[in-house]
């Protein structure tokens, strides 16, 4: 059976903070709620990275949710979709070279849509997600790592062994 | 006697909207203990603050602070930078920057109302409770110009004035939503199913109260009279009929309810605004550099938030100092926690509505 065909009918999306204001969280939650409504396009929220296809980042990406986000995206099967929201998480924002912050969600991880907005508006986040449904469509299953990451994958691949060598790679540039 | 689990809540949970972490340790289902981890946010603002912003922009690092009380964080900031200038703001000003903070206490309000209901399993009510907040979003966004970080309050005024139309769609739109928040307050109130689920859970006493330094709604819902807005002057509340709501329990019935009538006696504030607005200047030029120091205490929509700065006659200040009310109510909530069934615990942990990001900075 072709389930490609399907995907995009019934996206999971997770949400993580990882150091935003809240503004752009509370417009991800505006989104959800009645007047935007994302459900109409099968969206739901739902907490569980392994059941997510579509990961919402907000905020510019401090040094401790750093882990995290990158457990998270680890956690996730392929294909998968990231969407940063809002300006601090596509740049770093006001925070920008603050002494905590790594200045934007793809100095970790591979981004596919970035948001714009300070706070990003429901409608350009509903704008962020169309777009990002039409890449989960186009997306295959092969793993996409940081670009920092020099690790060699091969099908079948073991993810608990990926993301220590991840993480390794991560505490050692530190 | 079970064997004691140990349950991780968070950072990452589809109840939390931002990362904090508990860890729980449990007994069959009641918990014994429990650690609290609220560093995820930090971003180091205050050492930016005083390093890398000038003394005017420093108002909008502030206001990202936190989305929720945007307003808050700024009106703290340039209060305390206007005493310490000898800036005298003009009364208009000062009117709209009220209007504004109360809009901002509403759909505040509303949000931790909404999402309590949703913790409790009454989805319903959330869809609803957020639908009728999104007329509030609509009134900041005429007002303001944007929906969440709005950057109104700037030093020596605001930054936009309030023009006769938007006055006319703020009363139609205001008249809507005293309608909705009457029918809001009767729901939390009288609903059957929501009292059996709140009432009694998480009840905090007065003396509990009084002893931790609870702040904001929890500490008047549970019957201690504290409040800002009555304590400390920096904006004419007592001009447009500020009201304290004080309730007896503690419970996070009582929070919601707490809300919800505060939720009125915003509304009602902001009628009284707009009927008595003066005329005259939004904004009076800011000149020279500060020096010496200045505390300020606003209430916002948590509770009381706290603004220390120091300068010496530099572009850069010395020190800017926040504390936020989050903060001064994780103590009791860990009390709270250990003898607690764990069911109850994401109902308590956001009937606080807390702040992370806040705390964090």
């Amino acid at each position: 059976m072709d389930f490609k065909k399907f995907r995009k009918r019934s996206p999971w999306i997770l949400h993580y903070n990882t150091g935003s204001c809240n503004g752009c969280d509370i417009e991800i939650l505006a989104c959800l709620a009645p007047k935007y409504d994302v459900e109409r396009f099968g969206i739901l929220n739902r907490g569980n990275p392994k059941q997510s296809d579509i990961l919402l980042v907000t905020g510019p990406v401090t040094k401790r949710a750093k882990e995290r986000l990158l457990r998270l995206y680890f956690e996730m099967p392929e294909p998968k979709v990231v969407v940063a929201v809002g300006a601090c998480a596509c740049s770093g924002g006001v925070f920008r070279h603050m002494y905590n912050v790594e200045n934007g969600v793809d100095k970790v991880i591979p981004v596919d849509v970035y948001v714009p907005g300070c706070a990003a508006r429901p409608e350009a986040i509903i704008d962020g997600i169309v777009r990002a449904l039409e890449i989960l469509k186009e997306k295959g299953k092969e793993v996409e790592l940081p670009h920092w990451c020099s690790a060699q994958v091969k099908p079948p691949v073991n993810r608990v062994k990926l993301l220590d060598r991840c993480l390794e790679e991560l505490h050692g540039r530190r | 006697m079970g064997k004691r689990i140990t349950v991780p809540f968070g950072s990452q949970h589809v109840a939390l909207p931002e990362p904090v972490r508990f860890v729980f340790q449990t007994e069959n289902e009641k918990i014994v203990d429990v650690e609290v981890d609220v560093g995820y946010v930090h971003r180091g603002i205050e050492k930016a603050c005083a390093t890398k912003f000038k003394y005017m922009q420093v108002g909008y690092v502030v206001a990202r602070v936190c989305g929720l009380c945007a307003i808050s964080h700024t009106l703290g900031y340039v209060t305390a930078l206007e005493r310490l200038m000898g800036v005298e703001v003009p009364k208009r000003a000062l009117y709209l920057r009220l209007l504004v903070s109360e809009l901002d206490r509403i759909h505040s309000h509303l949000l931790a109302m909404g999402h309590t209901a949703e913790v409790a399993g009454y989805e319903n009510l959330f869809m609803q409770t957020f639908r009728h907040r999104e007329l509030v979003m609509e009134m900041l966004e005429l007002l303001t110009g944007n929906r969440v970080q709005f950057d109104f309050a700037c030093p020596g005024g605001v930054n936009r004035d309030l023009t006769p139309e938007v006055e006319k769609v703020l009363r139609e739109k205001l008249k809507v939503l005293e309608e909705k928040a009457l029918w809001l307050r009767d729901v939390y109130e009288n609903d059957f199913s929501l009292a059996l689920r709140w009432k009694g859970t998480g009840v905090v006493t007065e003396e509990m109260a009084k002893e931790m330094n609870v702040v904001g709604p929890p500490a008047r819902a549970a019957g201690l009279k504290t409040d800002v807005r009555a304590e400390f002057d920096y904006l004419p509340f007592k001009e447009v009929g500020y009201r304290m709501v004080v309730l007896k329990g503690g419970s996070i019935y009582e929070r919601n309810l707490v809300r919800a009538l505060e939720v009125l006696n915003s509304i009602e504030m902001c009628w009284n605004i707009l009927d008595g607005l003066p005329e005259g200047d939004i904004k009076v030029p800011v000149k020279g550099l500060p020096e010496g120091e200045m505390f300020v205490r606003i209430e916002a929509p948590r509770g009381e938030l706290f603004y220390y700065i120091r300068g010496s006659k530099k572009l850069i200040l010395d020190r800017v100092r926040i504390r936020v009310p989050t903060f001064a109510n994780i103590p009791v909530m860990k009390e709270l926690f250990v003898g607690m069934d764990y069911a109850d615990v994401p109902a308590t942990v956001i009937s606080f509505d807390p702040c992370l990001s806040c705390t964090a900075r």
